[in-house]
């Protein structure tokens, strides 16, 4: 009967909002609402709702560096082999420490070490194309899930900021940002009377260079882009493009070597963290037809390392990389 | 199945028509690529090399590219009727008996321990694996063609599964096959390839040499021995021959897969049921074959270009199912 029972319904109503009451009552017991503040976030995968202020984030792809050097609150990553020589010692320490769940493709991705990590939030920082190796749906049951990967390679210094805008992380990124920002300003200062008049090429070694072929990379692309920075312009663009990289970047045969060079005054390429200089690189460099350009002639030929950049702090190493390649300039 | 022997002259006619085809698509491949250079420009670089751009080109990298195709594709070719004929089975091509899985499992190995990070690692390597391969085939299967055969099938799967392991766990590995797994004539021309192309050179020749005997051995192992033939020392040395063109083809190109099965089947039309005949076109209409394939490699595409393999391959599958649909359900 409900009269009967309405005396022990008040008394429980009455101790619940109590218990709520005094809940609201402390400082340390606001958390809870305030983790489940959310905002609507405009990602690769659609216009995903996500915390504000995530507490347990994962990321793979390129959202690893980006995240570890946002100081992002990460609980798993997926491996980036690629980026570990240009991480900081810090960076590298945690990044070793750090759980991982997924291998260096996106098809690696271990679902249950996902879930174990008990995320908060999922940030993706994989092309889009590759996506498609991923289940989505599967992961967006375990948190939110926000693809930002990335397209044209220059276009790190947005795609990184948005995926530590994703994690709560913009204060930490924008400090790295702006260090790197002045930096090469300063460098553009030095390099005022040199680099902006030459017409720059570079031979790359980034994606499937296959054998008979070589990387030329104009603007934006990996092996340019940071250089470009400090003044340089690497000019011409593209026979066809191709979408993502291959908007900025081909692959020519090396016959067409002298006619994709016949212009360049200098040429930079790239080389490992290490100096040594990658297969499809070394074989344009043996080729025959190197030692006819005009650049090579004049000895105009500098290596470049660390231009797999595609973080802020990363890319610093490319620049103090660059600055010590091309001082040769300087005193021409 | 066999076919009805044809005249000697017709024969005659019939391979210097192959051979002025031969020369015909030589010259054109030295004349075409991706870089456009005259034909009296073309002339000029065999006859008057002054040095410039255009004359490096045909030079350097045209002349020894057309060389690479002859050598190739007279070894593939070759390899291809010696093992159709040893095995009595109109499906086989050089690859059946394991020479292409131990170039490729020495590969995969050679690229672990770092024995294959140069062009003259990469090919001792696949010469090795090749040998290897074939040895432990004959060590188990010379009992019989056919236990041959499934020999060699049996291990080229065994050592496809491990390379592929290994290939999964060892990503640096994984890029160095991924490149030499699909064969091509581009970009060797900095390879010493000469010792190569000379022992090709000396085993066709000894194979025209065993043709003889290989056709009396074609008759069948009672008839062969009722003719006074060595029926084991006639295998052992065609075993032999396969190994050394299909091995060397393979360390210089790379795997060039349906050579080895599509020549054998138009030699055959040409030449009727004479195996020294076979031999012979197929010397000559192997390196047709991949010259053409390799002209076509470099101008499908408008910026760079494709491996001869994917060329040959995609000739080679509407021979396959021809070749299928004629020989299926009936011996050799």
């Amino acid at each position: 009967m409900p009269i009967a029972r309405s005396p022990k319904i008040a008394g429980a109503l009455a101790l619940a909002l109590a218990v709520v009451a005094g809940c609201g009552s402390g400082d340390a017991e606001q958390a809870p609402a305030a983790e489940a503040q959310t905002r609507v976030f405009t990602a690769d995968n659609g216009d995903i709702t996500i915390p504000v202020a995530p507490k347990r984030v994962v990321a793979t792809g390129y959202a690893v560096p980006a995240m570890l050097e946002a100081d992002a609150p990460l609980v798993g990553i997926s491996t980036w082999q690629r980026g570990i020589p240009l991480m900081s010692d810090e960076d590298r320490k945690r990044y070793e420490e750090l759980p991982k769940i997924a291998g260096e493709t996106a098809a690696e991705t271990n679902y249950e070490a996902v879930a174990q990590a008990d995320p908060d939030l999922i940030v993706i920082g994989v092309p889009k194309p590759v996506l498609a190796d991923i289940d989505l749906k599967r992961l967006e049951q375990i948190a939110p899930v926000v693809a930002i990967g990335p397209s044209v390679p220059s276009m790190w210094r947005e795609l990184s900021r948005k995926q530590a805008d994703a994690a709560g992380s913009l204060a930490a990124f924008d400090a790295v940002r702006d260090e790197y920002q002045a930096k090469a300003k300063k460098l553009a200062e030095k390099y005022a009377a040199v680099l902006p008049g030459l017409k720059l090429g570079h031979v790359g070694a980034y994606g499937e260079v296959a054998k008979g072929n070589f990387q030329r990379e104009f603007n934006g692309s990996w092996g340019t882009n940071v250089v470009q920075d400090m003044g340089a312009t690497y000019y011409g663009e593209v026979k066809v493009k191709g979408g993502g990289s291959k908007d900025v970047s081909e692959y020519p045969s090396i016959e067409e070597l002298p006619a994709a060079f016949a212009d360049a005054e200098v040429i930079t390429y790239s080389v490992k963290p290490d100096g040594s200089v990658p297969p499809p690189v070394q074989y344009a460099l043996d080729s025959p037809l190197w030692k006819e350009l005009p650049a090579v002639k004049a000895g105009k030929v500098f290596p470049l390392r660390y231009t797999e950049a595609a973080t802020y702090r990363s890319a610093m190493r490319t620049l103090d990389a660059a600055d010590e390649a091309l001082t040769p300039l300087l005193n021409r | 199945m066999t076919r009805p022997r044809r005249g000697p002259g017709a024969l005659v006619v019939g391979l210097l028509v192959a051979l002025a085809v031969l020369a015909g698509v030589a010259v054109l491949s030295i004349g075409v690529g991706a870089h456009a250079v005259a034909p009296a420009d073309v002339v000029r670089a065999l006859l008057d090399f002054d040095g410039s751009s255009d004359h490096l080109v045909v030079r350097d990298i045209r002349v020894p590219r057309a060389v690479l195709a002859l050598g190739a594709g007279a070894a593939l070719a070759v390899a291809g009727v010696l093992v159709q004929v040893l095995s009595r089975n109109p499906l086989a091509e050089p690859g059946v008996l394991g020479v292409t899985a131990g170039a490729g499992f020495a590969i995969t190995v050679g690229s672990a321990v770092g024995l294959a990070s140069s062009s003259l690692g990469e090919l001792l390597v696949a010469v090795l694996g090749a040998v290897a391969a074939t040895l432990l085939v004959y060590s188990v299967g010379r009992g019989s063609p056919l236990r041959l055969v499934l020999t060699g099938v049996a291990l080229s799967s065994v050592l496809a599964g491990v390379s592929l392991g290994m290939r999964l766990l060892m990503p640096n590995v994984f890029d160095v096959y991924r490149f030499w797994a699909v064969g091509s004539l581009a970009g060797r021309e900095q390879s010493p390839n000469g010792l190569p192309l000379a022992v090709i050179a000396v085993a066709v020749v000894c194979a025209l040499l065993l043709s003889r005997h290989l056709d009396v051995v074609a008759l069948g192992e009672s008839t062969a021995h009722g003719l006074g033939a060595n029926v084991a020392r006639v295998r052992l040395a065609a075993l032999a021959l396969i190994t050394v063109l299909a091995g060397a083809a393979t360390a210089i190109a790379g795997p060039i897969l349906f050579v080895g099965l599509m020549v054998p089947h138009l030699a055959r039309r040409l030449a009727g049921a004479s195996v020294p005949w076979m031999v012979a076109f197929a010397a000559v209409l192997g390196p047709v074959l991949l010259l053409v394939s390799d002209i076509g490699a470099r101008v499908l595409l408008p910026t760079g270009e494709v491996p001869v393999a994917v060329v040959t391959a995609f000739l080679g599958g509407p021979v396959l199912i021809w070749a299928v649909r004629r020989y299926g359900a009936a011996p050799l």
